[in-house]
């Protein structure tokens, strides 16, 4: 069952909130209380209904089998690191905490290969690889599995993000809850979800239905251009409203999970852009990818200068965000288009800077948010596979 | 700088120092409350100059992934987070 799409999984959702709300209004919400209401939520949820006999429960011993594996790579690598430090074993605690994903995204009809897959295993993964990392630097030097299975799999941001860090998602579980807190909480929680409502099942739904969908079978130029504004704006309006319905459920049980969207198409340059699109995304990897790379090209001097440097990190690290949206030309296409406009714009910004060139008039803002807007939405264009 | 001056100069004097001679701007040390990502007076680029800066300034292992924006939003928040760090 797709989380937030049906009104079934939102009178499912009452049940765990119901009884997470009661205990954590007594202080009775623990960690392993918690993980039981995620394995409850997931069992239901990725059960499938419609098959019958033992097959229904393939997918929730999918998810199990997943979870510990990861478990395992987290928890052996942290005995190694206790120990001694390696790059060896960091790259192979990466690389096979990689292994199902990238099976999935390049072979995912292969008869073995569909039997790893579920949704959202993209997410998970990246969540495992944030403890593999947050290990190797030292910031995790303990690992409960509980903690851990619990950030993993937290049912209300399983299938699609946001993508939550360990420490943070830790320091929420650590943190008493007081019934003030508790109360804000409850509060943030029914803004998001009203929010995730007029998002998602208003707006999106009102662009799909009138304007994506009889763009979708027009002919010719203006028609595509239509089709490029309709995608981009469903986009955001899907994405943001289930995000905040996410966010939302995630509140109400204690995880403040951060915000994934941030008035994105308001931004005014393409650096501001991934500021506020996707957020926990572009900030895992900015944080994971963008700066480790440049780190590490700067200490052993790859480059001959820090502009090529940073270039080739920009490159490196939309290469790999437009190939984990999916083995195809045009996810590549699509990093490459974003890699090289934040090439363009970080060079923009160094030659102003050094014309002692500071605050833009507010015209220039006016003008450099709407080119921003277009580049973007020609971006998502690339994105949608309308191009081909 | 030499040796001697480096024993006698704070923690905080010390970062500010760095921070300024990679922000190239004398603004962090006017203002030790300039939202310095929103000023655009640090970027990703300038905060991997940093780290490899501070971490020759004081020998101390940083980590991109425990630089939550929150923890280094202001020169004062990075002060707070190098004191912590070199126990100062």
């Amino acid at each position: 069952m797709t989380p937030y799409a049906s009104f079934f999984y939102f009178g499912l959702l009452l049940y765990p909130l119901a009884i997470g709300l009661v205990l954590a209004w007594f202080g009775k919400l623990t960690p392993g209380i918690l993980l039981g209401l995620t394995v409850a939520m997931l069992v239901v949820q990725y059960s499938r209904i419609q098959v019958e006999g033992p097959n229904a429960l393939d997918k929730v011993w999918t998810v199990a089998g997943f979870s510990l594996y990861q478990l395992a790579i987290a928890s052996v690598f942290l005995h190694v690191r206790q120990r001694l430090q390696s790059k060896p074993a960091f790259w192979v605690a990466i690389l096979l905490s990689l292994l199902p994903l990238a099976l999935v995204k390049v072979a995912p009809t292969t008869v073995g290969v569909t039997l790893i897959e579920f949704v959202g295993v993209s997410y998970v993964t990246f969540r495992s690889l944030d403890v593999i990392i947050g290990i190797e630097d030292r910031l995790i030097t303990a690992l409960s599995s509980k903690q851990y299975l619990l950030f993993l799999l937290f049912f209300p941001t399983i299938s699609s993000g946001p993508i939550d860090r360990f420490r943070r998602f830790a320091g929420d579980l650590a943190q008493p809850r007081t019934r003030q807190l508790l109360l804000a909480d409850v509060d943030s929680g029914v803004q998001h979800i009203m929010r995730g409502f007029a998002y998602k099942f208003l707006v999106a739904a009102l662009i799909k239905s009138h304007w994506l969908e009889p763009a979708e079978t027009g002919h010719g130029m203006w028609s595509t251009i239509s089709y490029m504004y309709a995608y981009s704006l469903y986009l955001f309006f899907d994405f943001a409203g289930y995000s905040a319905f996410a966010i939302g459920v995630g509140s109400m049980l204690g995880i403040r999970t951060p915000e994934n969207f941030r008035l994105p198409f308001l931004a005014r340059n393409i650096n501001d852009f991934w500021n506020r699109w996707h957020i926990s995304l572009s900030i895992w990897f900015r944080d994971h990818v963008f700066m480790r790379f440049l780190l590490a090209a700067t200490r052993g001097k790859w480059f001959r200068s820090r502009e090529v440097a940073s270039v080739a990190a920009f490159y490196v690290t939309f290469l790999l965000m437009g190939l984990w949206h999916g083995v195809a030309l045009r996810y590549v296409v699509y990093g490459l288009y974003h890699a090289t406009l934040l090439s363009i714009h970080n060079a923009f910004g160094r030659w102003r800077k050094k014309r002692g060139k500071t605050d833009p008039g507010f015209g220039w803002q006016v003008a450099s948010t709407a080119l921003t807007f277009q580049l973007v939405c020609f971006g998502l264009l690339i994105f949608s596979g309308r191009l081909g | 700088m030499p040796a001697n001056t480096a024993r006698r100069m704070t923690t905080a004097e010390r970062v500010i120092d760095v921070l300024a001679d990679v922000a190239e701007d004398n603004v962090v040390r006017t203002d030790p409350d300039i939202p310095l990502f929103e000023q655009d007076v640090l970027d990703s680029l300038r905060t991997v100059d940093l780290i490899l800066a501070l971490t020759r300034e004081f020998g101390v292992d940083i980590s991109p992934a425990e630089l939550d924006r929150s923890l280094w939003a202001t020169p004062k928040h990075i002060v707070a987070f190098m004191e912590a760090k070199v126990g100062a």
